[in-house]
């Protein structure tokens, strides 16, 4: 009959379907998953495409240190393989591509995801399977503070963060601003949500008692145009703030920048390091916004400020070398001022430093503990002076910034000045 | 096309006329521009808006006027029209990184989405038009998610940004910070819609655009040649599309995949505001909203920026209760 | 579908499902998961298009309605997470019904607009009151749940509301629907009352989805946030349904299998590789199946039963 026909080639289909994708799951491994005598391999999710996708830099600046790496024989003989995933800052794909690095890829750790909301959706998973996720890329204070202390009813002793958290940036801006202008009538614009409003708290906190000072704080939402934006500056003008502080994403201070110049206003201006990007700075310029004198903070290498640092020459060589998309794919981004790539670089030293230190045979456990004792110094890709350490004690591995300034108009760049400041907690 | 759009439930009593509501429409548009001129005059901040305003109702203007003539044509809501727009910027760009200028890639960009535009109807859409009407639907909500895809492979996620089309003069005008930036955008946008009206007012192609959409079997009798039509109406569209796509992206200092995506529910709702039918009230629709976002989300405490989208779902939704045909459209009568 | 081919189908599917833990990887049961927690939305969608003929492309709204639902109920009152799927069903059910309403009034593309708007600004609302929506960072729910308890819940409850859809569909208010879809007019002078069963349509499509939703966030470790329930989220759904065409069980699982497979699999397409192939193999692939299957997967069974007959 006909039907019946149908439905046991439809079964046969199925069984058949059913066997190649179970013949596709991986073996399981002996030992630590992600380490063969070889090979280390190691994952993380970014957005390499979608509205956050300026970052993917990161990532692929990342895989051309680990090239470099691998080229000079590797880590006790073993050559590390880096899974890039893509979630489009999208938690529902971050979690499915974790699964999938985690039971399908057996990486040996997560390194370098970035994106709170993402990291969010995946640290219980990871922490529970005692998966290092570490080296994140955020400023959350969150990778810092629940090593010990329970956040959403557990620690979360395998998640570091890495970069210096923003709270304690934004209370660098705060010291500054009461050193210098006791009187400041301050305005600030933030995101509408933990990044921007842990940045204001950070802020708040480090005013201490000239909190009160902030005569408007203006929040606005990802995906906002750039004329609600000039709304929100106007408005903070219109509340006589001489003081503008910007606690945004990279699109938004740009669009903030340029409204500021747009309707006339001068303040005193602060911009957060993850919009003080040489190539966010010169768009801004570009389309009419004046610059100099804005202040911002950093804590990496600049390659256009000082090429010549033996640091920067290596960046510039790697990222030529082993760009990820072919030789001298990078190049141009790379001489415009791109940070992420430094960014990217730096973060992949301390790894691989990390990994150096966690023994010959590593395991996820020796990993985490070389990464809980961290003591860099030198980072070449890091600002002179700033240092990358952890105790047990210290959950954040740096704890220093310099502070920076824009000269030059449209073709400057971010100059630092004064000294190293630590202790932004 | 078997049967036309329109609102009412079967034995529903029918409203007032609409040879009667014409004045009204005038009549409360030319309200709303005093009350404009009044806050405008009174307030610095409130002009400022209002310029912003404007400005940004002039890209929604600009993307509704792609819909409008999109659907016009061929019945159809093209869903990856933003999409589309923003393609054809990102060739924009690409022609300024092989040396043109922005005008001169402006221009090359329109002609290249004209012929885009026309294939995309005769290869996608034409073999569904005649299908369920969900199909033809599909096919564009397809069409988003590829062109999405396509260009995010080509161009990637690195930092891009057009070239300011009209420099970065600001005019300063009692207070109000003019950029000449929305200057240029809002004539662009104006020039667009005029030619579009002369276009189907005075031409031979319009008159046979026109026909071709609201009576194709008799306009095929009449030697219009039906096919040509609907080719041109998309073609048309996508020029429209890639005129606002060219200002937008200007007009945010960046260029994002995601450009357009925002910018595609206020279109949407400029265009039903304005009616499906009616270039003018596209960009009327595009202006209103603008203006009206901009001066809300500062003076309405309650509406803040995240309300913005929400806000523009209650004006679809408030506008197809209360007068479904829009500001400038003309009630239709469904045929059994 | 008349009854003995129908249950030889149920059974199958049961039984390759039963088996299917049992030889699969846990990640690869965390995907025919997702396969699932799609069958139970593109189900219920599936009874407002098909059946109704209203188009909507904002059942992604109700998703998100009904995976905070269980979010914020699990992390404030550590409520059963099956219970708080029932009540998802529930609390989507009655915005389902709200929808409807005024939907009565808007055909065709009208409805489609209006349907695009729900879906982009609903995820906008936990960013309003995000004290207790989250904001952007989110609603952790108290509990996660294994690959293997998801797919059993998934499949568990797709089991449940196809039973459900077919008891709804086989009696009058299926006839009715048929009706509405046919054609309205004849509908409303053979005496069915057009907004009882369109906003009945609505509601239960829009349950469905609340399960669906509920079942996508604990498919995220528990974790809901806005960034999930983009747009493409209710596309996904609209072309499910689409893929899936009328009244087979098969074309169902194929549209379900369709946008929950495909975009993971799509990015081990070489050239366009992993970064982008998800966007451009989907896209591509759904415009074809438009093109060549217009009545979607039921159609082309359809076909091949009266091929296999002839």
């Amino acid at each position: 009959m006909a039907v019946n026909r149908r439905k046991l080639g439809a079964l046969l289909g199925a069984l058949l379907v059913t066997a190649v994708v179970a013949g596709t799951a991986g073996a399981s491994p002996q030992g630590t998953p992600g380490v063969s005598k070889k090979q280390i391999v190691i994952g993380g999710t970014f957005p390499l495409s979608g509205f956050a996708a300026l970052y993917k830099t990161i990532p692929a600046a990342e895989q051309a240190y680990y090239a470099y790496v691998n080229a000079k024989g590797g880590v006790f003989h073993r050559k590390i393989k880096d899974i890039v995933l893509d979630d489009q800052y999208d938690p529902s794909q971050t979690v499915p591509q974790t699964t999938k690095l985690v039971e399908q890829d057996h990486i040996f750790a997560d390194v370098g995801s970035l994106g709170t909301a993402p990291i969010l959706s995946t640290w219980n998973y990871l922490n529970k399977k005692k998966v290092p996720q570490v080296l994140v890329a955020t400023g959350d204070a969150f990778w810092g503070n629940c090593v010990h202390h329970a956040c959403q009813g557990s620690t979360k002793p395998w998640t570091l963060g890495w970069q210096p958290d923003y709270p304690g940036e934004a209370k660098l801006y705060a010291h500054y601003i009461v050193a210098h202008n006791a009187k400041a009538k301050i305005g600030v614009l933030y995101q509408n949500d933990a990044y921007g409003k842990n940045y204001l708290a950070g802020l708040k906190t480090g005013l201490g008692g000239h909190a009160n000072q902030i005569v408007d704080a203006e929040s606005y939402n990802l995906g906002d145009s750039a004329q609600v934006i000039a709304a929100h500056v106007v408005k903070l003008r219109a509340a006589s703030a001489d003081t503008f502080v910007i606690f945004a994403t990279p699109t938004a201070t740009i669009q903030s920048l340029v409204a500021r110049t747009l309707v006339g206003w001068s303040p005193d201006t602060f911009v957060n390091n993850v919009s003080a990007n040489r190539i966010f700075e010169l768009a801004a310029a570009k389309n009419g916004a004046n610059l100099n004198g804005i202040i911002s903070t950093g804590y990496v290498g600049s390659q256009t400020l000082t090429p010549n640092t033996p640091g920067m020459k290596l960046a510039k060589s790697i990222i030529h070398q082993y760009a990820p998309g072919g030789v001298g794919t990078l190049d141009q981004d790379f001489a415009a001022g791109d940070l992420n790539l430094v960014y990217g670089l730096a973060s992949a030293w301390t790894f691989v430093d990390a990994l150096k230190h966690a023994g010959k045979n590593p395991t996820r456990a020796s990993l985490m503990k070389a990464l809980r004792n961290l003591d860099e110094p030198k980072n070449p890709f890091v600002f002179p002076g700033i240092t990358i350490k952890t105790t047990a004690k210290r959950g954040f591995p740096m704890e220093q910034l310099t502070m920076t300034k824009w000269s030059g108009g449209a073709t400057g760049d971010w100059h630092p000045f004064g000294k190293v400041i630590g202790g932004l907690h | 096309m078997a049967t036309v759009e329109s609102s009412p439930r079967p034995g529903f009593r029918s409203r007032r006329t609409d040879v009667g509501s014409f004045p009204i429409v005038v009549g409360l548009l030319v309200a709303g521009a005093a009350f404009l001129l009044v806050g405008c005059l009174r307030s610095a901040t409130f002009a400022q808006l209002t310029v912003q305003g404007l400005a940004l109702g002039a890209v929604y203007g600009s993307l509704a006027l792609a819909l409008v003539l999109v659907y016009r044509a061929t019945r159809v809501i093209n869903f990856a029209q933003g999409e589309l727009a923003m393609a054809t910027t990102y060739l924009a760009w690409q022609l300024i990184q092989w040396g043109l200028s922005y005008w001169e890639a402006f221009f090359a960009t329109l002609a290249i989405a004209f012929v885009l535009g026309a294939l995309l109807e005769v290869v996608l859409i034409r073999p569904v038009l005649h299908r369920s009407a969900i199909a033809a639907v599909i096919v564009t909500v397809g069409l988003f998610i590829l062109i999405d895809g396509i260009v995010n492979w080509l161009w990637g996620g690195g930092f891009k940004a057009l070239p300011p089309p009209f420099g970065t003069t600001i005019y300063h005008v009692g207070g109000v910070a003019i950029a000449r930036l929305y200057l240029g955008m809002i004539a662009v946008v104006l020039v667009s819609v005029a030619l579009v009206w002369l276009l189907f007012r005075f031409t031979k192609l319009g008159l046979g655009m026109r026909a071709a959409a609201l009576r194709p079997a008799e306009a095929a009798l009449v030697g219009v040649r039906v096919d040509r039509m609907l080719a041109i109406g998309w073609g048309l569209a996508t020029v429209l599309g890639a005129v606002a796509g060219l200002m937008a992206a200007p007009s945010q200092y960046l260029l994002d995949p995601t450009l357009m995506q925002p910018i595609l529910v206020y279109a949407f709702a400029a265009a039903v505001l304005g009616g499906l039918e009616s270039p003018t009230g596209a960009v009327v629709g595009g202006l209103i909203i603008g203006v009206t976002l901009t001066l809300i989300v500062q003076y309405v405490p309650a509406i803040t920026s995240e309300l913005q989208l929400p806000f523009a779902f209650a004006v679809l939704i408030v506008v197809l209760l209360i007068k479904p045909s829009g500001l400038f459209g003309r009630r239709e009568v469904r045929r059994v | 579908m008349s009854r003995l081919p129908a249950l030889v189908s149920l059974a199958v599917v049961a039984g390759v499902l039963a088996v299917l833990p049992f030889l699969l990887s846990g990640y690869h049961v965390s995907l025919v998961a997702q396969v699932g927690i799609f069958f139970i939305g593109v189900l219920g969608l599936n009874i407002l298009t098909g059946y109704t003929g209203q188009i909507s492309i904002g059942h992604g709204a109700f998703m998100a309605i009904g995976g905070y639902t269980t979010a914020v109920l699990s992390r404030d009152h550590d409520t059963n997470l099956v219970v708080t799927m029932f009540a998802a069903f529930a609390l989507c059910f009655v915005f389902g019904v709200l929808v409807g309403l005024p939907a009565l009034r808007f055909s065709g593309v009208y409805l489609a607009l209006v349907t695009f708007a729900l879906a982009v600004s609903v995820p906008q609302l936990p960013l309003k009151w995000s004290k207790f929506l989250g904001g952007r960072d989110g609603v952790q729910t108290s509990r996660t749940v294994s690959h293997l308890w998801l797919y059993g819940a998934a499949w568990t409850a797709s089991a449940v509301l196809f039973v459900l859809a077919w008891l709804i569909l086989r009696g009058r208010v299926g006839r009715a629907f048929r009706a509405v879809r046919d054609s309205e007019i004849a509908a409303v002078a053979s005496g069915v009352e057009l907004p009882l069963y369109k906003t009945l349509a609505f509601g239960i499509s829009a349950a469905y989805a609340g399960v669906a939703g509920s079942l996508f966030v604990l498919a995220t470790n528990g974790f809901a946030a806005p960034d999930e329930f983009g747009v493409v989220l209710s596309l996904q759904l609209l072309i499910g349904a689409a893929v899936a065409g009328l009244g087979s069980l098969w074309g169902i699982l194929a549209g379900a299998a369709f946008v929950g497979l495909l975009p993971s699999v799509s990015t081990s397409v070489p050239v366009v590789g992993s970064e982008h192939g998800r966007d451009v193999v989907f896209g591509a692939a759904v415009i074809l199946v438009m093109l060549l299957l217009p009545d979607g997967f039921a159609g082309l069974l359809a076909r091949a039963r009266r091929i296999a007959r002839a």
